[in-house]
């Protein structure tokens, strides 16, 4: 497989942003400048950046309760992001949804979510409707090791088995389900075994390794564009915090933690780059400035906006509540 | 007292290949069942304890679990202890710890990269290779109990080597160094990464080595075997040249695909003579199916075909023998 010197370095750009995104919204939160609950995807960044590689805008993708990696790598706007997180106006959900349910429909992204699983059907229904209006659209399904013991990920992918429809699910196996190891939570090791039983490829990757989950996915997307069905892609990482941020993660044995830290798949992507001359030294470093800038302006306009006028909490709701209680 | 040993790696039969095209899928229960398949008809034969390699599905633990909980195990049965990396290192590691302990033969179920990990890891011990991966030149389909009774056969008997191949290897050295070996092939790709691992791509291929190779096997090697067949025992290999303006060839270079190469020739290379290439392009050499070794423009890369690869079981010619000396009369 041919890979562009710009799409390499657009990946590296990707990863970078996760990890410094993430890593300005630890101790953000830890000053107490954001508030709600924030579950961090360091550590992870390979993942949601190889496989968001493959995609366009005109895609989409499901996330989960974890999901700044996914949104950052298919491109939600960052200050948008952090002023949601922030709980302001000029977020996402205009401050009132938070971390858990930023969505772009622009950029295909159907929403994060803070119910495990719940993204798995949300991917059926666009993945029906791609196939339904004859688009070449592929909805990638991102969730967890723990999620695939829910029911919604045995419904959704024996019906997108049926129906045949143009979907990659991909299982980020961070060997956690809160606080649960896999090991616990499941009596299989490779999720990717799942995949027999519906009759779909089950396949599985080093998800540290942003090039092998990037051949793996563009395979998948591809057969999903051409009518093939979906593919269930397991890629093995690790969850480097606590579930929460807030969760000293005690149950995590220490040698564990140090083995997957040194499995960083920053470092190890930096140093191909260097080594095949992709790109100098030089170019990483304006990179990293380059990624740096963008994670600070995020902040300061997330800093600087507008805190949710106080009457906007009945606005942009299902039911007109005023309304209703004004008639009782 | 005889003891035999169990390797078998959760990881094989799961790699890209199953999407890029029709490769088999065994997931990782029926390895525990085709482990248990073979302790019991090891067991059965008078094996008197049984070894196995610890990994991260726990399949020697569940196997052992299951069998004590049936109380049909009656042997000593042990998972090794000894430290999990989750990488191919286990297995050579278990390999090697084995051969110390004195096992009179190892199966190995995965594919033909999880017998190039044991290999590296014997030197003496011989080796039963089981089917459970994906590009399965080395090891064949078997039932597990007859490999069970095989391997029961090899530890029991006197003079277990007549029963055994002793295969040829390939040596691979950059710069002068002996840098790792395959039992099949080593392919040379202009691939820069090792990525998914696994190869499937023809137009990538530059250089081809083989120990041996036929048509009925699947894989890179098969290329070669479509043009020339060398059996196990030929005291040869093959070295195939790759280039646009050669002779076109379809062959089976994955489950249920026959793809079309262009080879500009095909050169026999006798036991201990080595072909050395000086890169003119960055590259990646394949062993056994999966990308492994970086090249860099400039570097020396050798590959010799010896005889150093491992001690091989011929599963019939042992039940054979173990039938002739009476291993299945009962007293």
């Amino acid at each position: 497989m041919k890979v562009p010197k710009e799409v390499m370095k657009d990946m590296y750009l990707r990863m970078l942003r996760i990890r410094e995104f993430e890593s300005k919204a630890q101790t953000l939160f830890a000053d107490g400048r954001i508030p709600g609950f924030v579950h961090l995807y360091l550590g992870e960044e390979a993942v949601a950046t190889g496989v968001c590689a493959c995609l366009s805008d005109e895609d989409y993708i499901t996330s989960t309760h974890r999901g700044h990696g996914h949104i950052v790598a298919k491109g939600g706007d960052l200050k948008f992001m952090m002023a949601e997180l922030y709980g302001k106006a000029t977020g996402y959900c205009k401050g009132k949804g938070g971390s858990m349910h930023i969505a772009d429909r622009d950029k295909g992204i159907l929403g994060a979510n803070g119910i495990v699983g719940a993204g798995h059907n949300i991917a059926v229904g666009a993945g029906l409707s791609a196939q339904y209006r004859e688009t070449d659209q592929v909805c990638i399904c991102f969730f967890g090791d723990a999620s695939t013991n829910q029911g919604t990920f045995h419904e959704s992918i024996n019906l997108a088995s049926v129906w045949k429809l143009p979907i990659v699910f991909v299982c980020e196996n961070n060997n956690y389900g809160i606080s649960m190891s896999q090991s616990r939570h499941q009596a299989i090791k490779d999720v990717a075994d799942r995949g027999a039983a519906y009759g779909i490829p089950g396949i599985a990757v080093d998800g540290n390794d942003v090039l092998a989950v990037y051949e793996a996915a563009s395979e998948a997307v591809a057969r999903a564009r051409k009518g093939q069905g979906p593919t269930l892609v397991e890629c093995k990482t690790y969850r480097w915090r606590g579930h929460f941020e807030g969760d000293p993660g005690n149950y995590k044995p220490k040698e564990e933690q140090a083995a997957w830290l040194k499995k960083d798949p920053i470092p190890r992507f930096e140093a191909f780059l260097k080594e095949n001359g992709i790109l100098s030294e030089k170019e990483l470093t304006a990179c990293v400035d380059q990624v740096k800038n963008e994670i600070k302006e995020a902040i300061q306009f997330a800093e600087e906006s507008p805190d949710p006028d106080v009457a906007s909490v009945v606005q942009d709701i299902y039911s007109d509540i005023v309304e209703e209680a004004r008639v009782r | 007292m005889s003891s035999i040993g169990i390797i078998a790696n959760p990881a094989s039969g799961k790699d890209i290949r199953r999407l890029v095209s029709y490769a088999t899928t065994i997931d990782n229960q029926e390895k525990v069942n085709i482990v248990k398949r073979i302790i019991l008809a090891a067991q059965s034969l008078g094996v008197d304890s049984v070894w196995i390699m610890p990994d991260t599905f726990q399949m020697g633990f569940t196997a052992i679990s299951d069998l004590s909980c049936d109380e049909k195990l009656h042997i000593d049965c042990r998972v090794m202890d000894i430290p999990l990396t989750a990488t191919s290192e286990d297995t050579t590691r278990a390999a090697a710890e084995m051969e110390k302990m004195g096992v009179g033969c190892v199966i190995v179920l995965g594919g033909d990269g999880t017998s190039r990990a044991v290999a590296k890891g014997l030197t003496d011990t011989p080796l039963l290779p089981l089917s459970t991966g994906t590009n399965n030149v080395y090891p064949t389909m078997v039932e597990g109990t007859v490999a069970g009774m095989a391997a029961a056969g090899i530890a029991l008997m006197p003079n277990a080597k007549e029963c055994c191949t002793k295969d040829k290897r390939i040596e691979i050295y950059k710069n002068g160094s002996l840098l790792d070996i395959a039992l099949i092939d080593a392919v040379i790709t202009d691939d820069l990464w090792v990525g998914a691992k696994a190869i499937w791509d023809a137009e990538k291929l530059k250089h081809i080595f083989v120990t041996r190779c036929h048509p009925a096997s699947i894989g890179f090697s098969s290329a070669a075997g479509c043009i020339q067949i060398v059996e196990d025992n030929d005291p040869y290999g093959l070295a195939l040249t790759l280039g646009e303006n050669g002779e076109e060839i379809i062959a089976p270079i994955a489950a249920g695909f026959l793809a079309s190469l262009n080879y500009l020739k095909a050169e026999f290379l006798p036991l201990g003579t080595p072909m050395e290439l000086v890169m003119e392009w960055d590259c990646m050499v394949a062993l056994d199916g999966e990308r492994e070794l970086r090249g860099k423009k400039g570097d020396r890369l050798a590959f010799a075909i010896t005889q150093g690869g491992p001690w091989r079981v011929q599963i019939k010619r042992t039940l054979e023998k173990a039938v002739e000396i009476g291993l299945f009369k009962r007293i």
